[in-house]
């Protein structure tokens, strides 16, 4: 696997530094969470819990995000925390954290310092604002994020509030990009011979997606133009529309409108001077003349018979599903995208599949169950730094493990 | 790898000496390769004059007036609201993700455009591609046939649901592949039909950095075992994953959630608030006691302490449309960067919802140096965003400008290729080489 010679200290927290590490490990990291002695990850004490009862080992939002982790306690507030953290990373080629800008410092372990201890450890910041800036001591989660960075002000209907995206998704994106250029910079620094510090801030990633923002940005460049949410359908043929058992959300506007009209068996129209020219079906009063015949049409058949339809003419679109029919979905189903993966305390779960896949000869790694907390401090310290057992039962007596 | 590396600072960029060829289209495909090329891979974008590929330089080759303008909005306009002579070359989505690629043009729906294709793929370290398998396929763009021109290849396919499967041939954007994977259905407004669900594209984000990160762990797998490499990234798979707790609520507990708009599943208040002036709005979220006394003072109003509705998490929850209209009344006199700075100053995540002049003009992104000014000669000058992250030790060269269609026509066919003037002007000929749609 690409990564499976690098080893990854993880002090992450929560979901976005989480969900960078989880990716390193899927493609073949060592990623040793270091976690605080006691309760270890805030993000183990998040629902959703099996039988929505709490428990260290039973948050499906901890189990999600640290597949294939080794999960070692340690408090690094301590100076033979601290001691041991720098150990660890002397033999990493990653370090990735998601502290306030300033509290590494204050734990003695800002970048000059792992610098000297490694000088070639990546060390990978997550922040919200990043690690300077006017905001960077400001609070945040995804909808802070989203707001500000991201499209909100165009996400919903005009004449109602704008909508957030769902769950964590801004968050993730930051840890996805986290781990782009955790990647990146592990090229350079076996390129340079020396690591270097990446400062990844999640309003940032939000501002650079590609969710319409970078095109919209320039078109306030170009214009002067200011997106506004949109009314049920900003271009022909387009928007949710009902089915007979849900919803499906069509984009036909002027490229695949005529797929879309004889989708809808309504060629008679492509005879008439509003549809017959594509400056004529570029018109902007076509936006609202079409959902009288896409509408009789679409009430009538289901999403399976909506889809199988789009795929035949080419006319995109998708329907309004649920995440069971999403694992339901034939697509989903055919290609084994979901794994089912064993768990002591929960027991066999579904999870979410790779992001992507390397095609070899041998199938990819199967994935390992979230770590329990501490499971494998005795390994790696007494295992690798080489601790003696006495030690590490002091270590416990006092709390530091 | 190329062996005319530049010396310059572009040469200590980590992808530099990396030859990438780009056959992406629309969105997450163009934004995965302006990764690379930003972080110093030569990304070749290989088009065609003979066939428009939509929604990628705009949605129309030569758009007609009123529907410039009305599309002016979108992400998809043009300069002044003019399409210009050539408006491949001026449509905002593209120029926005172009910067620091390069342009070559190529007919590949013909077999001597297919061997130019295998030429330069010979010379290369990677193709990326997101096309509809079936129509991609055609063109000769399989594992099986570039690895035999390329044992060395890093090709990154990036289909919408997958090369194999039932939807093979399905064509989506990346909203669609949202709504089958049940991002909509979940966003959507607690108390209003799902037609009103928004439809955006946080999948074609994930999209793009999932491929620009397939490529790079692609390369490094080569590095290691000297062998080309083959990955598939399924951009509505990539994407399931950001709704990972969704999934794992349902296979631990049965449980589904719809339209829950703005709603968090167990944090209140946890909303957007109109503020003064139009279309203004701010978030605002409660995660703890500290956060709600903080906000309580904010507002002024401590008698909310010990009103039994908002006692604890659970029951400002229980209670959380009373509570919103109780701070909707607070904001809405007031402007959007009021109310965030105050509630940030007691520790409370705040924000406005930030138009594009907001983000522009924002003094956090000016103080990092986020946004970069591009000289584009058909386009003008204007401000792009930054690289997705700062990296201490990495230069940061200043962007070059989207190309042109087909402006690296010449280097790639003659320096790069080998062919003779004699040879490029026959490819000029027949319609491989130019910069020009041809008009309907």
């Amino acid at each position: 696997m690409p990564l499976d010679d690098v080893r990854v200290i993880d002090l992450t927290q929560g979901a976005m530094g989480p969900f960078c590490t989880r990716v390193l490990a899927d493609y073949g990291a060592d990623v040793i969470k270091i976690e605080p002695p006691g309760w270890g990850d805030p993000a183990r004490m998040l629902p959703p819990f099996l039988s929505d009862e709490p428990g260290l080992e039973r948050s499906g939002l901890f189990l999600f995000l640290n597949t294939s982790k080794r999960s070692v306690t340690l408090d690094v507030t301590t100076p033979r925390g601290r001691e041991l953290l720098l150990q660890l990373a002397r033999g990493a080629q990653v370090m990735v954290e998601s502290f306030k800008p300033g509290r590494l410092a204050e734990l003695g372990l800002d970048y000059a310092t792992l610098h000297a201890a490694n000088p070639r450890l990546v060390l990978t910041s997550i922040t919200n604002f990043g690690q300077h800036g006017p905001y960077a001591q400001f609070e945040a989660e995804s909808l802070t994020a989203y707001a500000m960075g991201g499209s909100m002000l165009q996400a919903g209907d005009i004449d109602h509030e704008p909508l957030k995206t769902a769950g964590r998704i801004t968050e993730y994106q930051a840890g996805l990009s986290a781990a782009l250029a955790t990647s990146l910079a592990l090229l350079g620094a076996e390129l340079r011979g020396s690591g270097e510090h990446l400062d990844v801030s999640l309003f940032e990633t939000a501002t650079h997606s590609i969710d319409s923002r970078l095109g919209r940005l320039l078109g306030y460049e170009h214009g002067g133009h200011i997106a506004k949410r949109q009314g049920l359908a900003s271009m022909v043929g387009s928007g949710v529309y009902p089915a007979s058992d849900g919803f499906f959300f069509f984009t036909a506007g002027v490229q695949y409108i005529v797929q879309m009209i004889r989708m809808i068996e309504h060629e008679e129209l492509l005879a008439q001077p509003e549809w017959s020219t594509a400056e004529a079906r570029a018109h902007p009063d076509r936006i609202a003349e079409f959902p009288q015949y896409l509408l009789p049409w679409s009430v009538t058949h289901t999403m399976a018979e909506i889809r199988e339809a789009c795929q035949e003419y080419g006319v995109l679109g998708g329907p309004l599903n649920t995440i069971p029919t999403l694992l339901a979905d034939a697509s989903f189903v055919e290609r084994r995208f979901f794994q089912q993966i064993e768990h002591p305390v929960v027991g066999t779960q579904t999870y979410p599949g790779f992001h992507f896949v390397l095609h070899r000869e041998e199938p990819m790694p199967g994935r390992r169950h979230a770590p329990l907390l501490g499971a494998d401090t005795e390994a790696v310290l007494c295992g690798e730094l080489h601790l003696g057992a006495a030690e590490l039962a002091t270590l416990r007596v006092e709390g530091v493990v | 790898m190329r062996d005319d590396v530049p010396s310059t600072t572009e040469a200590r960029l980590p992808l530099a000496g990396v030859r990438v060829l780009d056959l992406t289209v629309v969105w997450a495909g163009p934004y995965a390769t302006m990764h690379l090329a930003d972080w110093g891979a030569e990304v070749i974008r290989v088009e065609s004059v003979r066939h428009f590929a939509s929604s990628t330089r705009g949605q129309l080759p030569y758009p007609p007036a009123p529907f410039v303008q009305a599309t002016a909005a979108g992400g998809m306009g043009y300069p002044y609201d003019e399409a210009g002579a050539r408006p491949w070359n001026r449509n905002a989505i593209f120029n926005a993700h172009g910067r620091n690629k390069r342009s070559m043009t190529v007919d590949l729906t013909r077999p001597e455009g297919r061997d130019v294709l295998h030429r330069l793929v010979a010379t290369s370290d990677a193709l990326i591609e997101n096309n509809l398998p079936p129509n991609i396929e055609k063109q000769g763009i399989t594992w099986e046939a570039l690895s035999a021109v390329n044992p060395q290849l890093v090709l990154v396919r990036m289909p919408a649901f997958g090369i194999e499967g039932p939807y093979r041939g399905y064509r989506t954007w990346g909203n669609h592949m949202e709504a089958l994977a049940g991002h909509p259905l979940i966003r959507a407004y607690p108390d209003l039909s799902p037609e009103y669900a928004p439809t955006g594209v946080p999948a074609d984000a994930a999209g793009g950095v999932a491929g620009a990160l397939a490529v790079v762990l692609g390369l490094r797998q080569r590095a290691k075992t000297g062998h080309g490499v083959f990955i598939e990234a399924a951009t509505a798979e990539n994407f399931v994953p950001f709704l990972g707790e969704f999934v794992m609520d349902y296979s631990l507990n049965g449980r589904t959630w719809e339209q829950m708009g703005n709603d968090h599943w167990w944090w209140a208040p946890h909303n957007v608030y109109r503020c003064d002036g139009a279309d203004r709005w701010v978030t605002l979220c409660v995660r703890n006691e500290d956060e709600w006394r903080a906000l309580l003072d904010a507002m002024r109003r401590p008698d909310l302490a010990t009103d039994r509705r908002f006692s604890d998490m659970a029951c400002r929850h229980e209670h959380r449309r009373e509570l919103d209209a109780l701070i909707g009344e607070w904001t809405a006199a007031r402007d959007a960067y009021w109310v965030m700075y105050r509630l940030q100053e007691r520790g409370v995540p705040a924000g406005v919802v930030m138009s594009e002049v907001d983000a522009l003009e924002s003094r956090h992104h000016a103080a990092r140096g986020f946004f970069r000014e591009i000289d584009h000669p058909e386009s003008g000058r204007y401000r792009h965003v930054g690289r997705l992250f700062q990296a201490s030790e990495t230069p940061h060269p200043p962007p070059r400008h989207a190309p042109l269609l087909g402006q690296d026509n010449e280097y790639v066919y003659k320096q790069l290729l080998g062919f003779t003037d004699e040879q490029y002007h026959e490819f000029e000929a027949s319609g491989h080489i130019g910069m020009d749609y041809p008009r309907e």
